[in-house]
């Protein structure tokens, strides 16, 4: 249906002059008396509508199942007619509902009976009705303003539904040539407005009410064009359940709904609470929810029954009773609102408050077969009842290529839980449009800001980070992420950094992970500096934000800042070692087959990790305890790396050589220019050099 | 979106070609590698394309049901037979029962006929079909359009000016316009050779079968992919929106919902998100999805072993039971999210909602989605124990309300033996009494039916009469006072028949 079809606008003109008091000779008993109190009482006589009762019941009717399944942008206006118009309400979407147009309608009362039938007509009704479709919606208003100069493309079509008791088929053809002059007088009137659009398309449905057991006067006519701008139907209706029935097939028409019967509900009977009975509940809804059904051209396969009017059918579909409450995403391909044809019978009632204490049910498609198709569910969202049609062919996206078969698909150690945990922060709330500022930025703009400045610096895999790794770096990780800092934050930062530096004094062990990294893993002021330059790195892509990020880079910076001998140490530590990795990887390419040696020497550095993170992570939660445990593990390592640094084929000899050396080395303090030697030779006077400068380089590399 | 080849094997694909001096090809050989050509092109960049092949002359045959398997195709084609007479309806029959059979009414199928423009004679023939196309009984109606959405290629073997010759070009027009105008009629540029087809199959591999390539952020992160099938662009409203709506090259993750929050979405399209690796050398992008495992184990063991952002995000949406919501155009969103096709295989999924600015009415708007971290306090609840979802509608559909429908003689009689039933319980229920004789006053205000006001009064005095003695005395006061309020309404009198206006108990104490 397109947004501006003859659909989004109609307006009902009800007839309210004094032949609509009339009954509609449809009794209705309302006094059931129970047998136990049958004597002697003697009951009430019933009671009867009036065609105008019946007239205001039936329309009501269709407008609560049109605004139940459309609740917005499709537009009722109601028109109540008799000397003269009554409006009883706007195109307004706050106008929109029946709670609304009953208070008004019982303003308005029934017709009065000895009002002169002279002066009273549908006329004015109608004309009115026309005036009303030229109206501008919001919708029409909102559309036209978003499109600018392709305004024109913002149709204005509308459906006039009249119900009145007409004299004569001259008398309804009296009524349409009105009509039609009226859209033309109206049309150049809206030519030359804003608030008014001319009609390109009116559709008017004229409904003659007539009491039960009378001929009628009026003769039913399909629709038929009078003018371009105006097509015209006449249907000639008893009052009482035959309009009813008229009315709710008129809304299917007008609406694209479509019939689906439940069937098989379980219920409990009223008297009998141990006992259950199956019961059916029909719904009305969009008839695109059928749409497989009516392609495939199985409708009548579907379980397809047509009712008692011959006029309306409905499909039915099978209540399957839910097992579990669990949560799925099913592939769903449409979800329609619903309207239940009866709202207020036991049934209906049941099912839907069922439904709306949040239980789903699947449904099934009676197959003649016998095999059994879920093709359906029954859902409720915020209140609203949908019919979800699930996806019951085969899919062409059957036997796909795992995840784990594509790019990056062998890496282990994602940080899956680290991003699940930054999933739940950026999860997102609706935002009500009253507290939202229209100047600023949208809340999904925010929410895409947020995920921004949460990503900044967000290694992915568990071996490319240290400080992620670590409970202490949490409390700054969590703050320095956000848009504005306090005071407070400030400081937690600082304690933070400041609680690193206590770490680092006491040489507590951090988690870094040596996988990838080839050889041993670096020392541990090595450790510190590497956790240190991430840690800098993560605060400086955030530095720029405020004043107070600023301060916390500076606190690290100033922090991590060491006395300079002790700086000058490190760094030349730090050089012996990075030779040492060099090396290590010209050793490694040389020999493409591996040494059992190494081969033993990843395994065993895999247990060492796997050894090394549980430890870490009980030393992560508390900073303060000692630090023993870790020595025996780290041995291994050192042992084992003689055998790499070795050029070629490793002979026993050498084997036993390093071994011995390794053992050696560990009962004496090693003279600083052997263990810092490179190939056994040592420089001298090489801070001569750093002094120039060279160390930025080295700086730079260390930091992968 | 499946596809299926249409082969013309009837004897006029057999005429030979007329090239200068060397070999003699029939159109036949060109068509076959023109298809050869596509077929190596799905095997490599599109491969996760179910394709049919169909043979047809006056009958139809299956030769290749739907698989991913190019080699099988390749083999069917090279072992084509000529048969006799083209007939295009009854092979289209064949593609609507083959398709239907596979992948029901609703899945858009691509059908690529391949032919030469000589569309058969006499009865059968493609003129004859469109001709009688409006004298047609219910049994015996055209294939076209299909019931699933289409897109019908249609390759000619043959140049434009030859088919413009006779009417073939019109009654191509004809055919694919009763397909429903989606697809496009491929004809060969210049003189029929080797490499006029393979540009002519060129275009329609450009036109429909070059895959969609992007990029999925999540803030910084970011991670090339492939989108299969490629998204199609969809036109909303002919007439508010006429230009079709495309997804945009860069999705935007704009943040993370519960899966039960979300909870079974419509949605328009499902596609499978899949990494690819970019190479950086060549200014063209990889091909290397996930096919060439086999080919390039080096490359691909590379692109396997680098962290990609896809397989984070999949693990982790799968471990939460969360979707990431992801935007794909101006007001026009998606989901991301995990599925499992079997218990060791699952894949990063991406389907896409209506374009539109509200396309999950429990979500609201989604430009209205904020940041949890910008609420007062969190809308999950410290341990997660609440939801913000579902948005409430602001009024209530009937079936959520007490509404009073008396349509049915029934749903009037309940409402009367409501009150009746309470009435015989006074004064205990005195609140429940006034409630529903309230609603009941309502609705027969607003129905202008004052009659069934009288008549109920006229019953609440009689319940009054018959009152037994051990009646609490507050029983006959509240009746009478109902029935009197009852009566003044159903009067008409604006003082008395507000529609607002409610009966109140009658205040009595006879305590004293």
């Amino acid at each position: 249906m397109k947004m501006f079809s003859v659909a989004h606008k109609t307006v009902f003109v009800v007839d309210h002059c004094p032949y609509m008091s009339e009954s509609s000779r449809q009794q209705v008993e309302c006094d059931v008396l129970t047998k136990s109190r049958a004597q002697g009482v003697i009951p009430l006589a019933p009671v009867s509508k009036s065609l105008w009762t019946c007239a205001v019941e039936c329309s009501m009717e269709y407008c609560r199942i049109l605004y139940d399944i459309y609740p917005k942008d499709k537009l009722v206006n109601y028109v109540v007619s008799d000397s003269e118009f009554h409006i009883l309400n706007s195109w307004r979407r706050e106008n929109q509902s029946t709670h609304e147009l009953m208070a008004a309608l019982a303003a308005v009362g029934p017709p009065n009976p000895r009002e002169d039938p002279e002066c009273c007509s549908i006329l004015h009704g109608l004309v009115a009705a026309v005036e009303l479709l030229c109206k501008i919606t919001e919708l029409q208003h909102e559309k036209r303003t978003a499109l600018m100069d392709t305004a024109e493309r913002v149709a204005n079509r509308g459906r006039i539904i009249c119900l009145t008791n007409a004299k004569s088929d001259t008398h309804v053809r009296m009524l349409e040539d009105c009509i039609q002059e009226t859209i033309l007088e109206q049309n150049k009137l809206a030519a030359c407005s804003d608030r008014l659009m001319a009609i390109q398309q009116c559709e008017l449905v004229l409904v003659h009410i007539y009491p039960q057991g009378e001929d009628t006067l009026v003769s039913d006519r399909l629709k038929k064009e009078i003018s371009p701008l105006l097509t015209s139907e006449v249907h000639s209706v008893r009052a009482g359940r035959h309009l009813a029935s008229k009315l709710n097939i008129l809304v299917q028409q007008h609406f694209d709904l479509a019939s689906t019967t439940i069937t098989n509900i379980p219920m409990k009977e009223e008297q009998h609470a141990n006992t259950s009975a199956n019961y059916d509940v029909e719904l009305l809804h969009h008839r695109d929810a059928h749409l497989e059904f009516f392609k495939s051209g199985d409708l009548h396969m579907a379980g397809t029954s047509t009712r008692e009017n011959g006029l309306k059918e409905t499909i039915t579909l099978k209540w399957c009773t839910p097992r579990t409450n669990s949560i799925e995403l099913h592939y769903c391909t449409g979800a329609y609102r619903i309207s239940p044809t009866d709202v207020n019978s036991r049934p209906s009632s049941c099912l839907t408050n069922f439904l709306l204490n949040g239980r789903s049910v699947l449904l099934e498609q009676p197959r003649k077969s016998g095999s059994k198709v879920i093709s359906h569910m029954l859902s409720s969202h915020g209140g609203e009842i949908f019919l979800h049609v699930l996806n019951s062919n085969r899919s062409t996206l059957e036997d796909p290529p795992s995840i784990s078969e594509g790019c990056g698909g062998r890496v282990t150690d994602y940080r899956i839980t680290d991003f699940g945990e930054f999933m739940r922060e950026n999860r997102l709330t609706p935002v009500s449009e009253s507290s939202h500022n229209p100047a600023g930025k949208l809340p999904v703009e925010r929410a895409k800001a947020q995920l921004e400045r949460h990503t900044r610096y967000w290694p992915m895999i568990i071996s490319q980070t240290t400080i992620f790794n670590m409970q202490a770096v949490v409390p700054l990780a969590n703050l320095i992420v956000k848009e504005t800092l306090t005071e407070e934050d400030v400081l937690t930062c600082q304690k933070t950094i400041y609680n690193l530096v206590d770490m680092e004094r006491k040489n507590d062990p951090l988690p870094i992970s040596t996988v990838g990294s080839r050889g041993k893993g670096p020392k541990r002021d090595e450790q510190y500096r590497i956790m240190w330059n991430e840690l800098e790195t993560l605060v400086k892509t955030h530095a720029g934000a405020t004043d107070r990020h600023q301060r916390v880079l500076e606190c690290i910076v100033a922090c991590r800042s060491k006395p300079p001998e002790e700086e000058e140490r490190k760094k030349r530590g730090r050089k012996r070692e990075e030779r040492e990795d060099r090396s290590e990887k010209n050793v490694s390419k040389e020999t493409e087959d591996k040494s059992w040696a190494e081969s033993e020497r990843s395994v065993r550095l895999k247990g060492l990790l796997e050894k090394e993170n549980p430890e870490s992570e009980v030393i992560k939660d508390s900073p303060d305890s000692p630090e023993p445990l870790n020595k025996k593990p780290r041995l291994i390592a050192e042992e084992v790396q003689p055998a790499e640094r070795a050029k070629g084929p490793v002979t026993l000899l050498s084997m036993w050589t390093n071994r011995i050396t390794a053992a050696n080395s560990r009962k004496h303090q090693e003279f600083f220019g052997r263990a810092t030697s490179v190939n056994s030779k040592f420089e001298l006077y090489q801070h001569l050099k750093e002094e120039n400068g060279m160390d930025v380089h080295e700086n730079g590399k260390a930091s992968r | 979106m499946p596809t299926v080849v249409l082969m013309d094997v009837s004897l006029s694909m057999t005429r030979p070609v007329s090239l200068d001096g060397s070999e003699e090809f029939q159109r036949k050989n060109l068509a076959v590698h023109g298809l050869n050509m596509l077929f190596e092109h799905m095997a490599s960049n599109y491969r996760l394309e179910f394709t049919a092949l169909m043979a047809f002359s006056s009958l139809w045959e299956l030769l290749v049901p739907f698989n991913r398997d190019y080699n099988a195709l390749q083999d069917a084609l090279s072992n084509l037979e000529d048969y006799d007479k083209t007939c295009i309806e009854s092979a289209l029959h064949g593609v609507s029962n083959v398709v239907q059979q596979e992948w029901g009414s609703a899945c858009p199928c691509q059908v690529v006929l391949v032919t030469d423009g000589s569309l058969g004679i006499g009865k059968g023939s493609l003129r004859h079909s469109l001709q009688n196309l409006k004298q047609r009984g219910d049994d015996k109606k055209f294939p076209l359009p299909f019931p699933f959405p289409t897109k019908m290629y249609i390759m000619c073997i043959a140049n434009a000016e030859e088919l413009q010759m006779t009417d073939a070009m019109e009654n191509l027009e004809e055919l694919l316009r009763l397909s429903g105008g989606d697809g496009q009629i491929f004809t060969v540029d210049g003189p029929l050779c080797m490499k006029t087809v393979q540009a002519m199959f060129g275009s329609l591999i450009d036109y429909a079968y070059s895959p969609f390539h992007a990029v999925l952020h999540c803030g910084n992160l970011s991670s090339d992919v492939q989108v299969f099938p490629r998204p199609e662009p969809v036109v909303m409203d002919e007439e508010v929106e006429p230009i079709p709506r495309t997804v945009n090259t860069d999705l935007e993750i704009v943040g993370f919902i519960e899966i039960a929050d979300i909870s079974s979405p419509p949605v328009i399209s499902r596609h499978l998100v899949l990494p690819i690796a970019v190479n950086k050398d060549v200014d063209e992008v990889g091909t290397g999805t996930t096919d060439e495992l086999e080919e390039e184990p080096s490359a691909s063991q590379m692109a396997g072993k680098s962290p990609n952002f896809c397989v984070l995000l999949h693990g982790s949406l799968k471990v939460e039971g969360m979707v990431a919501l992801v935007q794909l155009g101006p007001e026009w969103y998606g989901m991301l999210y995990s599925q499992a096709d079997s218990k060791k295989k699952s894949n990063l999924m991406m389907s896409l909602f209506e374009p539109g600015s509200e396309p999950l009415p429990w979500l609201g708007k989604i430009s209205h989605l904020g940041p949890i971290s910008e609420a007062a306090e969190n809308p999950y609840g410290e341990d997660d124990s609440k939801s913000p979802f579902p948005v409430q509608p602001q009024v209530k559909r009937s079936y959520a309300q007490n509404v009073t429908v008396w349509i049915k003689a029934s749903g009037l009689q309940t409402d009367v033996q409501k009150i009746l039933r309470n009435a015989r319980k006074l004064p205990d229920k005195t609140q429940t009494f006034y409630k529903e004789l309230n609603r009941l006053r309502k609705a027969a205000l607003a129905f202008g039916f004052w009659e069934l006001l009288k008549g109920v009064a006229e019953l609440l005095e009689r319940e009054c009469t018959l009152l037994p003695d051990s009646a609490h005395p507050d029983a006959a006061f509240q009746l009478s006072h109902a029935a009197h309020q009852l009566k003044l309404a159903s009067s008409g009198d604006s003082q008395y028949a507000a529609f607002e206006h409610n009966i109140q108990p009658m205040h009595t104490d006879f305590s004293s």
